[in-house]
């Protein structure tokens, strides 16, 4: 099925005992590995050995990694990557801890993306056999695992097309110039299984990090977290809303580095047979956040 | 005791020791664009036209590039003020959204400068006192 989802997000901290309190102790994210000044982070519901990692140095994105579900799956995203013009290098296993072999490439967009078919399998923190709901004892919030990102770049007609080529994604929803065919898109959310997105693309500066997010449950655990936001002074960009793109329920929030985070709940199933949503630039504040109505100063200007 | 004069509006706002710019003018009850108030974003940026600062924390150099380290550009959420600074925000005017704050604010800038007077005061006689 080639890719299956986002498997890591690779961010840079500008003091690693601030990020690590946020994300393990806020954010409830387990520690697997500390390495080389690095560190790796799953969430309880996650199998695979680490879905976050942590550099100190900096703000921003360091790169993405998509796990595709078959080793031959990689050499066909290499020709597709390479048929549309992107260099693509080789990564053996062992480059990243705990992750096999792959591809890396610079995107369209400026962002580097690994793509690897295996990670060391750790198991859920409530195992395979007879398994309990969930750990009962959870930290902070309890984000059970990543979710999606959303990034910049000044062409998202063009990065939109590189992931329907290469990564055989479909859009759910997008924000166009207008409701004309030939429209330019200024944002899409895109998918390749019934997550409403893995990827969202926004018009902006290359090589940008808008947010990457966690996912829970529903309204109640979204509502929670905003608490739990409040008492650990975590700066709340926004929320908590829904969103009209999507339908998902939100808090867009701070890492001590600057980087948005978002806790994201629902979302409505995708099917690539299901016609693509359509908002319009008039209407983009209802469809980013579909209470307030309008952006805040902070959506498009703030990216790390 | 630093206080942040904002041009050309002319408002004065006492800081705390060790207090950044940001954190004080939002303790005192005002407000201005901000992002995500630790360092990251850069969107909190504004002009310091008179005055010391410091970042006391490490501050990327996406956000705050070589020349904007000696242009007077400053990073409002991160820069801890060692002397008296005026500042002028960039493309917007400072708003107050809490005047119950800001009047407190007052009160303990004039405390604060109240005893400063009393300080110099005794300084000087102390001073008059040995050369007697």
């Amino acid at each position: 099925m080639g890719v299956m989802r986002m498997g890591y997000a690779h961010v840079r901290v500008t003091d690693m005992a601030e990020a690590k309190d946020h994300y393990a102790n806020t954010l409830g994210l387990y520690e697997t590995l500390s390495q080389d000044g690095r560190v790796y982070y799953k969430g309880w519901d996650e199998w695979d050995h680490h879905s976050v990692v942590l550099e100190e140095g900096g703000v921003g994105l360091v790169k993405f990694g998509f796990k595709v579900e078959k080793a031959e799956d990689i050499d066909d995203i290499e020709k597709k990557a390479q048929t549309f013009g992107v260099t693509v290098e080789r990564m053996s296993q062992g480059e990243n801890p705990e992750v096999s072999d792959g591809i890396r490439f610079t995107t369209p967009s400026d962002h580097v993306f690994e793509v690897y078919h295996g990670q060391t399998l750790i198991g859920t923190e409530v195992g395979s056999h007879n398994p309990e709901a969930f750990p009962r004892h959870l930290v902070g919030v309890g984000v059970p695992g990543l979710d999606h990102a959303l990034i910049t770049c000044d062409d998202a007609n063009l990065m939109t097309k590189f992931l329907q080529d290469v990564f055989g994604y479909f859009v759910t929803e997008k924000v166009a110039t207008s409701l004309d065919e030939d429209a330019d898109t200024i944002a899409s959310w895109m998918t390749n299984n019934n997550q409403i997105h893995q990827l969202a693309v926004l018009s902006g500066p290359q090589g940008k990090l808008h947010h990457f997010a966690f996912k829970l449950g529903d309204w109640s655990e979204v509502g929670r977290a905003a608490d739990l936001f409040s008492m650990d002074d975590v700066p709340i960009d926004v929320g908590p809303t829904r969103h009209g793109i999507t339908r998902g329920q939100t808090v867009y929030f701070f890492d001590p580095a600057g980087n948005r985070n978002e806790v994201f709940a629902g979302g409505y199933a995708a099917y690539p047979d299901r016609p693509t949503v359509v908002w319009t630039p008039d209407q983009l504040g209802k469809g980013i956040f579909y209470h307030a109505r309008e952006l805040n100063d902070r959506f498009t200007s703030v990216l790390t | 005791m630093p206080t942040v004069t904002i041009d050309p509006t002319g408002e004065v706002i006492h800081l705390d020791p060790n207090e950044t710019i940001l954190a004080g003018l939002y303790k005192a009850g005002y407000a201005y664009l901000i992002g995500c108030r630790r360092g990251g974003c850069a969107i909190c940026k504004v002009d310091a036209l008179d005055g010391e600062f410091d970042y006391e924390r490490p501050v990327a150099d996406t956000v705050i590039t070589d020349t904007e380290r000696t242009d007077g550009t400053c990073l409002s959420c991160r820069a801890v003020p060692s002397t008296d600074i005026t500042i002028r925000l960039r493309g917007e005017t400072l708003r107050l959204v809490n005047p119950f704050l800001a009047s407190i604010n007052a009160k303990a800038r004039e405390r604060a400068e109240a005893y400063a007077a009393a300080q110099h005061e005794k300084n000087n006689l102390s001073t008059t006192t040995k050369e007697m």
